[in-house]
């Protein structure tokens, strides 16, 4: 395993796991309660998940700047430890100012900003997310796009007729 | 005890007819659960503890023994208690918010009302922005917290939870044991009482107040442990570890 790869490797990252909210932050309490640092491997074994797995979810967390990983070690952000002393509406505010960095998810709210009816389709933004990650399958990072975009009312998608609409 | 009993079973007892003849499933049960407790019921598998759930919401009556509700004898269905299941139990072809509306509709008749009482229990378990979202397009945990948002929105004197967390991976439990334990110790709530089921010895001593061991069949309580130390508990602590070892000795 190549734990230094998130410094070494500049390109950005537009890959989104297909990790829950609720698991993220199951993460980080549980990170909170062993003194907010563990080793990886030690981990992975403790929670009974496969490494991959538990690798899947601390990079969820490390792309909303909860966690990072030092050397073989997932470590706790004071981003992290501030999140989660946050009442559940402050944990999804906090989570919503990360999310408008993330490339993806400024790019439909501009999207959605610049279209008259502030409607988009689910295909626009697949077209969108081709874009952005065009090695990568776009419909595995679609679903946590809706899931984390709602999480944080970043934006609304409704199923029935697939469309993300501004909840404002 | 200064508090009173919110709910008491005297001396319950459940039986079932089966082909193979008679089976007890629960005997001579008897407790008082008080205002503001926090109960878990552990016990192994077949020692009836959802059956003892059902008995006290009144989905089922007692072949013998009573259950008083504030002091009352208790016939028929208890409309101040709710329920969250193991497996949700969401419509899937309704919203989200249709979903926790469902159980208020016999209760509210206007609809706004019911609208108004549906998005403050929305906001407080974390599901706004998932409001028109089908249940297929849920995770694990936020299907739970729709399952927790439709019992909170009846305003229930009890809430009855039937292993809420074991259909979740490790940690999305993890999430939302905390956030239980933050709507549970928030005063603003009208619900304070909850009995919940769990076969995770260790959730039952990180949750609650009391634990009440249930036996294998027939199920008999065995013990009634009050935990004693302070929130948020660490599995890792030497009294949490004598806990531990205690419930187990009670179950093996």
């Amino acid at each position: 395993m190549d734990s230094s790869s998130s410094e070494g490797d500049k390109r950005p990252q537009h890959t989104l796991p297909e990790i829950g909210i609720s698991q993220i932050l199951g993460l980080v309490e549980l990170l909170l309660g062993k003194g907010g640092r563990e080793d990886i491997y030690k981990l992975a074994g403790e929670l009974s998940m496969e490494l991959g797995e538990t690798l899947t979810v601390i990079k969820a967390a490390e792309m909303l700047g909860l966690v990072h990983t030092p050397g073989g070690d997932v470590e706790v952000e004071p981003f992290g430890s501030k999140v989660i002393d946050g009442s559940i509406t402050e944990r999804k505010d906090l989570i919503r100012e990360k999310l408008e960095q993330l490339p993806v998810f400024k790019s439909v709210r501009e999207f959605l900003k610049r279209e008259e009816d502030a409607e988009v389709t689910r295909e626009e933004v697949l077209e969108k997310l081709a874009e952005l990650i065009p090695n990568e399958d776009a419909e595995t990072s679609f679903s946590t796009i809706v899931n984390w975009g709602r999480y944080a009312e970043l934006f609304g998608y409704n199923d029935d007729t697939q469309t993300f609409y501004l909840d404002l | 005890m200064s508090n009173e009993a919110i709910i008491e079973m005297k001396n319950v007892s459940k039986r079932f007819l089966l082909p193979q003849g008679e089976v007890t499933v629960l005997d001579k049960i008897s407790f008082q659960a008080k205002e503001g407790e926090f109960i878990t019921l552990v016990g192994p598998s077949g020692a009836g503890k959802s059956t003892l759930l059902r008995l006290l919401i009144g989905l089922m009556h007692p072949s013998s023994g009573e259950i008083y509700y504030q002091g009352k004898l208790q016939r028929g269905m208890n409309d101040e208690c709710s329920m969250v299941f193991q497996n949700f139990g969401l419509l899937p072809w309704l919203s989200v918010m249709q979903n926790i509306e469902l159980g208020l509709e016999p209760r509210i008749k206007d609809s706004s009302e019911r609208k108004e009482i549906v998005n403050r229990y929305v906001s407080k378990v974390g599901l706004e922005g998932y409001e028109e979202a089908y249940p297929r397009e849920l995770s694990g945990g936020m299907k739970q917290r729709v399952g927790l948002a439709r019992a909170l929105a009846v305003e229930p004197s009890l809430l009855l939870m039937d292993e809420p967390f074991s259909s979740l991976d490790v940690l999305t439990s993890i999430n939302l044991r905390n956030e239980l334990l933050d709507i549970w110790s928030d005063r603003d709530n009208v619900v304070n009482t909850m009995i919940m089921v769990t076969h995770n010895i260790e959730e039952a001593i990180e949750l609650s107040d009391r634990i009440i061991v249930l036996s294998n069949r027939p199920g008999q309580i065995v013990g009634d442990i009050k935990i004693d130390l302070p929130r948020p508990r660490r599995k890792r602590d030497k009294q949490f570890i004598e806990y531990v070892d205690r419930v187990f000795s009670l179950l093996a």
